[in-house]
């Protein structure tokens, strides 16, 4: 089977999810009309359910955790209840086997009765016995991704309230701050000698992210360094649109100022390998590095007064 | 005579604009009143009354203290005492061997549900009354305006109760919490004072209002009625607002100093930064309440009835009900997003707290409990398709709109930050699904909820064509616009969305405006051009009321609870973004219950709030029934023409 195309993926799974329901509804009109064989409701709901959960689990890759496939297994039987019962011809349709089964008299419903009779407690008591089964794993943290900054951070003896600080570094040709210099410049060499004082700015924010953050957050600013993989939580990836992208450069400035050990106390579980930069660059030079970061991943920083 | 006959129907009409007239103007004052020119008023009479006072008194008098607003920046003079710095012991905090905090919360949860429910009633019978009363149709206009009276009885037992507990709220403040109390107090004592006068105020009007409701049936006397409940409306609407102000003073003071010392104009502490976005979601948010308790209300005298006339009356009240929440559960979103929008911009650091931080992890539940609404909303409407003969042409598309609402639902609920073991994370290699964690963002998320919208509007329109066949010349070009605009539209939203993966976030933000604009030409164009269509339409059938699946009533009910549960969760929330602060860096919470509970507690916390006030509510109920039980019956029994008549709506 082929595999996600990069860049395409969120709308592929959409586009594969549509396909089986066409095919799904094609192939029940052509037994119904052409060849007169009627697959029976509950089936129908059965077989789109199986669909589901086996789309979610063998169709993509790497494996979803649990809990989100989960939710969309609930997400499925929630949507197939509707649509069995948008209609009492067709619920009434969907509940007769269930009710057969429970108190029709016939053979086969007395067999299938009894099976069921077996079968079910035999499930829950092997779901039960799975789940009380100690396991090996580390249990679930719920870490808090982006706990709230404190209101201002001091580095190097001075103070930068969070609400109104600007990054030095971020300036047009003038030398002021502005919020625009990025979009212009997202595609010029940062080597070009002759280039503007942001782009210079961005060639040495460059440089000191490849001598210092690479190995964890990966040369392609993709959380995949050398070393990622040693660490829980694993170094954060900038590409991705829920890191640098929603964050003021305040926000950021703080974290790579402060690292792992200056999270607040609700960033639970307090686990972090960032270090504290400030122990290692100038103020001028964390600036400088996200300057970098948010030049190379062009997104431009969140910003709420415009 | 005929001359005659038509000079008073003209008179009559006159007066009716009249009362229109003055209905809609009584409706705006509570807008007045923020305007900010007000405030500038205030403002310079203080500064001129303390020039004054240095001018006459000369050197005599000791300088007076001047100090600086912490949000408006404005200068005043110091009239109250700083923030009282409290320290954890018996006397600033007495306690008993119980969670002062957990008291304070459901004290103040139970006050609000009944409070908002109580709010909310008399808005919507006001416009159900106005309904009635120019409806043509008598036999619909009495429907009309025994529905409104229906509604407001449901609310008196409600409205006492809601005093009682804001009595029970005041007495374990001060019981419990008398620094704070008393600071709030030093501050806000106008305020308060007319906040019991309008209490009065109200109170009477609703009692004139629903006591005299027989005795004010006919002709000029009615629209006095009216106007009543126009009254009713606006004391109520601006009680809320100076309540609101307390509760947005705690998360973004203004009108103090940054010791807390009160500047002496009370305008700028009631219209602090979050007081106008709070007030906008929560009126919006009271109606979708109102509209799902009265729902609620309906399915249980439906699913309790005896008899086909009472199943089809409660039947009919429950979806009117069901209308009216949904009427006000579409803009809902936007009013939060613009008050999320006004809290980062009062302090990133709550913005984050809220969404990326400490509480985000309920605004996941919150999001499940918004699919529940929409999914209900849309089922119960299918359901609705069944008591209408000739509903069977479009029953067949209920399958096509579970797909898309589902699908999208999964886009919706996909978390950003997924909840997994560390074994789970390792194999994934990263905290982002590559694939799936692309819907986690807030490009799909926008997608994702205007389709779910658009979807819903659509169901609805259908409902409305159920029973009819449209009989107008250009039907044909009708369904051809239709098809397009929900084309055009669910084509435009999808396509912005996967467009907005590819800009910066900043642009991002702007998409979702067409996005929007998608959604509402579909709800307003839409049911307009399907409005007109089905004008002379030739009906298949009349609406049978009552002949409705008992599992819709179910949904209903859980509508209505899906509504509390959200309530009870978002008040938590914004109560809680406050953190360690009585009132946000100015007065800090030093009882032993300043920390933020865990998710589970506070999850109990709000089932709990939600099961109490739903036993007390059946309470309510019962007694509402108590009382109706004869008047339906004899009521149905003179109507039952106007019982099963095909609605307008
Ligand atoms: C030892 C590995 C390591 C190095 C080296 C490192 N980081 Fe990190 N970084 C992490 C880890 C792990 C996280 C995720 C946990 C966290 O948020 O603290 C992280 C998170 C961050 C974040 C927070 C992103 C967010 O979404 O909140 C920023 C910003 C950041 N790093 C910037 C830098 C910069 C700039 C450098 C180089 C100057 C750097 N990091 C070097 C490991 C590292």
């Amino acid at each position: 089977m082929p595999g996600f195309i990069e860049g395409m993926m969120p709308v592929q799974l959409l586009a594969e999810i549509l396909l089986i329901i066409v095919i799904f509804v094609l192939g029940a009109m052509i037994l119904d009309k052409k060849m007169g064989i009627r697959i029976p409701m509950l089936l129908q709901a059965a077989l789109v359910f199986i669909a589901g959960w086996w789309y979610y689990k063998f169709r993509i890759e790497p494996p979803l955790p649990f809990s989100v496939r989960a939710i969309y297994q609930v997400m499925i039987a929630i949507g197939i209840f509707m649509w069995v019962s948008s209609a009492e011809k067709g619920w009434t349709e969907f509940k007769r086997p269930i009710l057969a089964v429970l108190d029709a008299k016939t053979p086969l419903t007395w067999w299938v009765r009894a099976v069921l009779l077996v079968v079910l407690p035999l499930s829950a008591s092997g779901m039960a016995y799975k789940n009380l089964l100690p396991s090996l794993g580390e249990p679930i943290e719920l870490r808090t991704v982006h706990p709230a900054p404190p209101a201002a951070v001091t580095v190097h003896g001075k103070k930068f309230p969070l609400q109104t600080s600007e990054s030095p570094v971020r300036v047009d040709e003038s030398g002021e701050y502005s919020n625009h210099i990025q979009d212009a410049h997202v595609m010029d060499n940062p080597f070009d000698p002759d280039s503007i004082q942001y782009m210079q700015n961005v060639k040495e924010g460059g440089d000191i992210f490849f001598q210092n953050c690479h190995f964890c957050h990966g040369d392609n600013l993709n959380g995949r360094g050398l070393y990622a993989y040693a660490f829980n939580p694993i170094p954060a990836n900038f590409t991705d649109p829920g890191t640098l992208a929603q964050l003021q450069e305040t926000f950021v400035f703080w974290r790579v100022a402060k690292g792992g050990p200056g999270l607040p106390r609700e960033g639970f579980p307090w686990a972090s390998a960032m270090p504290p930069w400030e122990q290692h660059l100038t103020t001028e030079e964390i600036w400088k590095v996200i300057l970098f970061e948010y030049w190379h991943t062009k997104y431009p920083p969140r910003t709420w007064d415009e | 005579m005929k001359r005659l006959f038509e000079g008073r129907m003209r008179n009559k009409q006159l007066l009716s604009w009249l009362a229109v007239g003055v209905l809609v103007g009584a409706l705006l004052l509570p807008l007045v009143i923020s305007i900010p020119l007000l405030a500038e008023e205030f403002e310079d009479a203080a500064l001129e009354q303390a020039a004054f006072a240095e001018e006459t008194l000369g050197e005599d008098v000791p300088a007076q203290e001047i100090g600086y607003d912490v949000h408006y920046g404005d200068e005043g003079i110091v009239q109250g005492p700083p923030a009282p710095v409290t320290s954890d012991n018996e006397n600033d905090y007495p306690r008993y061997n119980f969670e002062s905090r957990v008291i304070i919360w459901v004290a103040n949860q139970q006050h609000l549900y009944y409070g908002s429910f109580v709010l909310a009633v008399p808005i919507f019978v006001m416009i159900i009354e106005f309904i009635g009363m120019v409806t043509k149709d008598r036999a619909m206009a009495q429907k009309y305006d025994t529905l409104a009276y229906d509604f407001i009885k449901i609310s008196i037992t409600a409205y006492s109760i809601t005093a009682i507990l804001g009595g029970v709220l005041v007495f374990t403040f001060m019981i419990l919490y008398p620094a704070f109390w008393t600071y709030m107090t030093k501050i806000f004592h106008p305020a308060m004072h007319i906040y019991v006068l309008l209490f009065l105020a109200e109170s009477g009007t609703l009692y004139i209002y629903y006591y005299g409701w027989d005795a004010m049936r006919e002709g000029l006397l009615k629209w006095v009625h009216l106007s009543m409940a126009v009254f009713l409306n606006v004391f109520g609407t601006v009680l809320m607002m100076l309540a609101n102000s307390w509760a947005t003073f705690m998360m973004s003071p203004a009108g103090v100093d940054a010791e807390g010392q009160y500047l002496g104009n009370i305008w700028l502490a009631v219209h602090n930064h979050l007081w106008n976005p709070v007030n906008i979601h929560r009126i919006l948010g009271n109606m979708v309440f109102g509209g799902g308790i009265v729902a609620a209300y309906a399915a249980y005298r439906f699913l309790s009835a005896k008899n086909d006339e009472e199943r089809a009356h409660y039947d009919w009240m429950g979806y009117v009900a069901m209308f009216i929440a949904v009427a006000f559960l579409i803009p809902l979103p936007f009013a939060g997003y613009y008050l999320m929008r006004e809290v980062y911009a009062y302090r990133q650091q709550m913005g984050i707290t809220l969404m990326g931080g400490l509480l985000a992890w309920l605004f996941i539940i919150q999001a499940v409990l918004i699919g529940a609404l929409f999914l209900t909303t849309n089922y119960y409407l299918w359901q609705g398709m069944e008591r209408m003969r000739g509903a069977e042409r479009y029953q067949k598309y209920i399958k096509y709109m579970t797909f898309v609402l589902i699908v999208c639902f999964l886009v919706w609920l996909t978390p950003h930050t997924m909840v997994m073991t560390p074994t789970e994370l390792k194999e994934m290699g990263g905290q982002q699904h590559p694939v799936v964690g692309n819907y986690g963002v807030m490009s799909a998320k926008n997608g994702a909820v205007n389709i779910i919208i658009t979807t819903t509007v659509l169901s609805f329109l259908l409902y409305q064509r159920c029973n009819k066949i449209p009989t107008v010349p250009w039907a044909r070009y009708g369904n051809i616009a239709l098809w397009a605009l929900f084309s055009v539209a669910f084509v435009n939203i999808i396509w912005l969305a996967i467009y907005g993966y590819y800009i910066p976030a900043n642009v991002r933000v702007g998409l979702s405006v067409p996005q929007v604009v998608s959604t509402l030409s579909c709800l307003f164009i839409g049911m307009t051009i399907n409005l007109f269509m089905m004008r002379g339409a030739k009906p298949t059938g009349p609406v049978e009321w009552g002949k409705i699946s008992v599992r819709s009533q179910y949904a209903l009910f859980m509508l209505a609870t899906s509504f509390t549960w959200m309530m009870g969760l978002m008040g938590y929330i914004r109560s809680s973004v406050r953190l360690h602060w009585h009132v946000n860096e100015i007065m800090r919470d030093n009882s032993p219950w300043a920390f933020t509970h865990t998710i589970g507690f506070a999850a109990n916390m709000i089932s709990f709030n939600v099961l109490f006030f739903w036993v007390t509510l059946l309470f309510v109920f019962w007694l509402g029934s108590l009382g109706t039980k004869k008047a339906v019956v004899e009521k149905g029994r003179a109507a039952p023409v106007a019982a099963l008549a095909p609605s307008t709506n």
